[in-house]
């Protein structure tokens, strides 16, 4: 079959690969039918995210339809139109069945790099380096998914592709994002980054209950399109100062709740940018952060920072001594997309949730170079470049 | 050749940074802790007398076994004395097999061209994380 490989730092091909086969008696086998970019590749591609070898396939986001059960595989049926959750989880260990999934005990066989590097390891992610599990990703004709009965979930029948896809990844991540910050209503929210994931948090924290809602980015198609879908103020960081905007903006308070959807390649003006970009590139430090400082700076006292940027290692000039005397709440995490999927697609059957927009380039995967490169540098108003096979 | 070379650079990276960690982690902690464990979530009962999984009663051939209850009902710790790399793969697929009723697999999925590099690389690489270092 087809599949987009990693083949280096900024380097991604269409190559001819084996077709997946079913490994673990609880697998199902997927047939892809859209696939989507997501920041986190981005990651990747930069060389940020360590463990790639060449030949690896990415992709996480996606949807597809059941080709292929395994024997011990109870709830999913060939023929099934399925959304798949980015990260694996196992169903059975006590993080999963806290629904914590991305915490799951068992979904990464190989979790010695992230022991050492963190202490403990995340859950398996599809397509996402050799520390997260090195699963094959979904850029690719098929896809094999361990513990098909929790990790894939049948699409209800009015919702279309193009929404259901993000249902895998951006629309659950921003939901998680909203909902572990504990948003209450008449709550002020900060978002900074106005990609898939930080439009979705947007609207999940008005739907949680947020009065206002301020996002914040430097592209002005981003903004503007977080505005007319989620009805949220927007911030360009370029054009104006983001926490003096922020305190005025909240009558000196600041944010009740802060939400970071950057991650580890924070952009930025001034010399911490300059700062942060050496000690990445010579590896000093492994991620840089500028929007995350920013928002621990701007969130109100005893607020709370909710962090969904995907950081590795390190950040450096961690601003700990505003957490500690502004007594706040940092929360975190890659997603628990199980916990939310059912959920979202409920929503999305009726009409509350649309991610749609978001599919800015439908492209098939034979163009997925372009596609990355369109995505990366956001030529085009591109937000998300989306892989039919 | 930029691909070859980038790839030899992230597994540079990769392999300083568990260097680096592991360089932290001797200068905090004297030497390495004597047991190996894994808290799973079953009864303590399903893992002695008859009960016991064959591949715990292997385990226990080669190495001295503790079995305890985890506090709070969060189910069993089993830690295994002077485990060395295998046991220590042993015990998590143990683990996993209790937990879920199979041990994952990632070997034999879809790839594209491999370098020569890394074709040799891959399953040392992933030996190395499957079992830890310590
Ligand atoms: N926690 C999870 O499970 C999870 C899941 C998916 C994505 N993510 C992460 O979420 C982040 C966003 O993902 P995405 O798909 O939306 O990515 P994206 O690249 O489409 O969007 C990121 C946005 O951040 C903006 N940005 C950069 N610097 C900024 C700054 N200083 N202030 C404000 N905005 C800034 C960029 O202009 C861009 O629009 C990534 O780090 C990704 O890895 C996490
Ligand atoms: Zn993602
Ligand atoms: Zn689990």
């Amino acid at each position: 079959m087809k599949a987009l490989c990693w083949t280096g730092v900024n380097e991604v091909a269409v190559e001819e690969v084996p077709d997946p086969r079913i490994l673990n008696r609880q697998d199902v086998i997927v047939r892809v039918t859209a696939s989507s970019t997501c920041g986190s590749d981005l990651h990747l591609l930069d060389g940020y995210v360590p463990t790639m070898m060449a030949g690896d396939v990415i992709g996480h986001e996606f949807l597809g339809e059941v080709v292929e059960t395994g024997p011990d595989v109870r709830d999913r049926r060939v023929g099934e139109r399925v959304v798949v959750c980015s990260i694996i989880g196992c169903g059975r260990c006590r993080n999963c069945r806290a629904e914590m999934w991305s915490l799951c005990d068992n979904s990464n066989p190989d979790p010695g790099f992230l022991e050492t590097l963190n202490g403990h390891a995340t859950a398996g992610i599809f397509g996402y380096s050799h520390a997260m599990g090195g699963f094959a990703g979904s850029h690719a004709e098929y896809v094999r998914v361990p513990y098909g009965d929790v990790n894939a979930f049948p699409v209800p029948e009015g919702v279309p592709d193009a929404s259901a896809v993000f249902a895998s990844d951006a629309v659950p991540t921003g939901w998680m994002g909203a909902d572990i910050a504990g948003i209450r209503p008449g709550d002020v929210v900060a978002v900074w980054g106005c990609g898939g994931v930080g439009q979705m948090a947007a609207r999940a924290a008005f739907l949680l209950g947020a009065e206002r809602v301020i996002a914040i980015d430097r592209f002005p198609e981003r903004l503007e399109m977080t505005s007319r879908h989620t009805g949220a103020e927007t911030l360009d960081y370029e054009k104006v100062d983001v926490l003096d905007a922020l305190k005025e903006m909240t009558g000196g308070r600041g944010p009740d709740v802060c939400i970071e959807a950057v991650g580890m390649e924070g952009h930025g003006t001034g010399a911490q940018y300059a700062y942060d970009r050496v000690k990445q590139a010579v590896r000093l430090q492994t991620d840089r952060g500028l929007p995350l400082r920013q928002a621990i700076h701007a969130c109100r006292k005893g607020g709370t920072v909710s962090v969904l940027g995907v950081y590795l290692g390190f950040v450096d000039k961690f601003p700990m001594g505003a957490v500690m005397n502004k007594g706040l709440t940092l929360r975190s995490g890659q997603q628990h997309g199980q916990r939310y999927i059912p959920m979202l697609l409920e929503r999305m059957a009726r009409g509350e949730v649309d991610a749609s927009h978001l599919l800015t380039h439908p492209m098939a995967l034979d163009d997925a170079p372009r596609g990355y490169e369109m995505f990366k540098n956001k030529e085009d108003g591109c937000v998300r470049a989306v892989f039919t096979p | 050749m930029v691909a070859k070379k980038s790839l030899g650079l992230a597994a540079l990276a990769a392999g300083g940074a568990i260097a680096a960690g592991y360089r932290r982690r001797k200068a905090v902690r004297p030497g390495p802790a004597e047991w190996f464990a894994v808290t799973v979530d079953c009864d303590p009962g399903e893992l002695s007398g008859e009960n016991r999984p064959d591949a715990l009663g292997r385990l226990a051939e080669h190495h001295e076994v503790r079995i305890t209850p985890a506090p709070g009902g969060r189910g069993t710790e089993i830690a295994v004395h002077a485990a060395d790399g295998k046991a220590r793969e042993q015990v998590r697929a143990l683990k996993q097999f209790l937990e879920t009723g199979e041990v994952l697999r990632v070997e034999g999925q879809p790839e594209g061209h491999r370098t020569v590099l890394g074709r040799a690389a891959i399953p040392v690489s992933r030996q190395l994380m499957r079992r830890g270092v310590r």
